[in-house]
C-alpha cells in the first residue's frame, strides 16, 4: 500500500466510524437485552399457566377461539390468529377494524388462549394501556429511534457506514501490524498505544461476526420497503383478477379452522403458524392468508403464504416468495443470534460487548489524537512511519 | 520484535478466526442440531478466547 493510499483508507475509516459511532453504541446497548428477549419476556409474563393435559390432547378449533374473542369484543374485528408450534397457545389479535389498525397499530390488542382447553390465559389492553414495556423501548431505539420508516432508513445508513468502517479498518490493519506479532498489546508504551493495539486486536478477531451482524442489520432495516415492493408487484398481480369484487363482510367469512386445514393439505411438509384475516394492508381483502414455515433451523425461518378464499374456503394459491424477501428472512437469525440455544445467545452478548469496546476505543483514539505528537516516543513514531513506508504498493 | 511481516503472516490468524466464525454461524443454522450446536459454540468461542488471551497477556506484561 502506498503512503497516499494508506492515508485515504485511514480517512475513510475515521469518518465512516465517527459518523456512525454514537448510533452504533445505542444499537449495541439496546441490542444486548434484545438478544435475551424471549427469556426476559417469559420471566416477566404474568399469564395463567397452561393446563396440564395428557399427551396427545388435540388442540381446540380456531373457530371456537375466534367465536370466544368476538363474544368478548363484539364491536371489534379479528385481525389475525397466531398458532404457536412451540407452546400450547393460540393468540387472537383484534382491533376496531383493519383501517383503525393501519392508522394506529396501538389500537390492536390480543387475547391468549390455552390451545388445549380454549381457556383465556391473558388479555392485553389496547393503546399501550398495559404500560410501555422495557423491551419495546429497547426494540424501538434499536430499530428506528421511535421514528418509524425514516428512522429505519437512517439507522440502516448508519449500519452501512459501520460496514464501510469495518472494511476500511481491515485494510489499514496490515500496515499497523508490519512489525508486530498477532495479538500483541504493547503495555510498555503510552496508554494510547495500548488502546490502539486493543482496538486492532478486538476488531480483527471479531471481523467476520461484525460484518455478518452489520450487513444483516442493514438488510433488516429494509424490511418495510421490501415488503411494500412485494405488495405492489407480486401480491397486486395475484389479486388483479378479483379487482372490484365485493369484499366479504365478517358474517360471510368461511371457517378459519377449515381454511387452516385446506392450507395444511396444500402444504403437508409445512407448519401453519398464523391466519391473517381478510382486509390486511399486507394481505388480501378476499382471502385468508395463512403463513407456513418449514421444520429445520433454517427453513423454520422461511415463511410461505397460502391464500384461501375467505368466502367459499377453497384453495387459491400457494405463493412463492421473491428472492429479496428470502434474503431478508435468512438475515434475521444471523442478526438475532437466536438459532443455536442459550450458549449462542451468550456468545452473541459477549461479541456485542466486544463491539462496544471497539467503538469506545476507536472514539478514544480519535479524541486523544492531538496529544499524539507530544506523548509519542521517538521509537513509536519511527514504527508508525516505517509501517506506512514499508507497506508494499498494492 | 523482528523485521517486517509478510501479508500472509499478518493475516493467517485473523483469517483462520474469520473462517471459524463463518463455520460456527453456518453450523448452527444449517447443521440441523445434534452435534452441530456444540461445534458452533466451540468455533465461535475461539475468537472470544483469543481476545481473553490477548488482554490477559497484556495485563501480565504490564505487571
Amino acid at each position: 500500500m502506498t503512503r497516499s493510499g494508506f492515508r485515504k483508507w485511514i480517512w475513510l475509516h475515521k469518518w465512516s466510524s465517527l459518523i456512525c459511532t454514537a448510533f452504533l453504541l445505542v444499537i449495541c446497548l439496546t441490542g444486548l437485552p434484545l438478544i435475551f428477549q424471549d427469556e426476559i419476556g417469559d420471566y416477566f409474563d404474568d399469564a395463567l399457566p397452561y393446563a396440564a393435559v395428557p399427551a396427545g390432547t388435540p388442540a381446540v378449533s380456531i373457530d371456537s377461539v375466534v367465536a370466544a374473542s368476538r363474544a368478548m369484543f363484539p364491536k371489534e374485528a379479528v385481525l389475525f390468529v397466531f398458532v404457536d408450534d412451540d407452546e400450547p397457545k393460540i393468540v387472537v389479535t383484534m382491533a376496531p377494524s383493519w383501517q383503525a389498525w393501519a392508522a394506529n397499530r396501538k389500537s390492536s390488542h390480543w387475547i391468549r388462549f390455552d390451545a388445549h382447553t380454549g381457556k383465556v390465559l391473558k388479555a392485553s389492553k389496547p393503546f399501550n394501556q398495559d404500560g410501555i414495556r422495557f423491551l419495546d423501548v429497547m426494540l424501538r431505539l434499536h430499530r428506528d429511534l421511535f421514528a418509524d420508516l425514516p428512522g429505519e432508513l437512517f439507522l440502516g445508513t448508519m449500519g452501512l457506514l459501520f460496514v464501510i468502517a469495518i472494511v476500511s479498518g481491515a485494510i489499514v490493519y496490515s500496515p499497523f501490524m508490519r512489525r508486530l506479532d498477532f495479538a500483541t498489546v504493547r503495555t510498555d508504551r503510552s496508554r494510547r498505544t495500548r488502546w490502539l493495539d486493543l482496538h486492532n486486536l478486538l476488531g480483527v478477531v471479531t471481523l467476520a461476526w461484525l460484518l455478518v451482524v452489520g450487513l444483516t442489520g442493514v438488510i433488516n432495516e429494509l424490511s418495510t420497503p421490501l415488503f411494500a415492493l412485494w405488495q405492489r408487484t407480486d401480491v397486486k398481480a395475484m389479486l388483479a383478477p378479483l379487482q372490484g369484487a365485493p369484499v366479504p363482510s365478517a358474517n360471510e367469512l368461511s371457517s378459519p379452522q377449515a381454511a387452516l386445514e385446506t392450507a395444511k393439505a396444500a402444504a403437508p411438509d409445512m407448519v401453519a403458524t398464523s391466519i391473517i384475516f381478510p382486509g390486511s394492508p399486507f394481505g388480501s381483502p378476499y382471502h385468508y392468508l395463512i403463513w407456513t414455515k418449514g421444520h429445520d433451523t433454517l427453513t423454520s425461518r422461511l415463511f410461505s403464504p397460502i391464500l384461501v378464499n375467505a368466502r367459499d374456503g377453497t384453495l387459491t394459491a400457494r405463493v412463492t416468495m421473491p428472492w429479496y424477501l428470502r434474503a431478508l428472512e435468512v438475515s434475521r437469525p444471523l442478526h438475532f443470534g437466536d438459532y443455536g440455544g442459550l450458549p449462542l445467545k451468550i456468545i452473541w452478548a459477549l461479541l456485542d460487548l466486544v463491539t462496544i469496546v471497539v467503538l469506545g476505543s476507536g472514539l478514544y483514539l480519535w479524541l486523544s489524537r492531538r496529544a499524539l505528537p507530544f506523548r509519542r516516543s521517538g521509537s513509536e513514531s519511527r514504527i508508525a512511519r516505517s509501517a506506512i513506508v514499508t507497506a508494499p504498493a498494492e | 520484535m523482528s523485521g517486517a511481516r509478510s501479508f500472509v503472516r499478518i493475516w493467517r490468524w485473523p483469517l483462520l478466526l474469520a473462517a471459524l466464525t463463518c463455520f460456527g454461524l453456518l453450523a448452527a443454522l444449517l447443521g440441523g442440531g445434534g452435534l452441530w450446536w456444540p461445534l458452533a459454540w466451540l468455533a465461535l468461542g475461539i475468537p472470544l478466547a483469543t481476545i481473553a488471551f490477548g488482554v490477559c497477556g497484556a495485563r501480565r506484561t504490564k505487571a
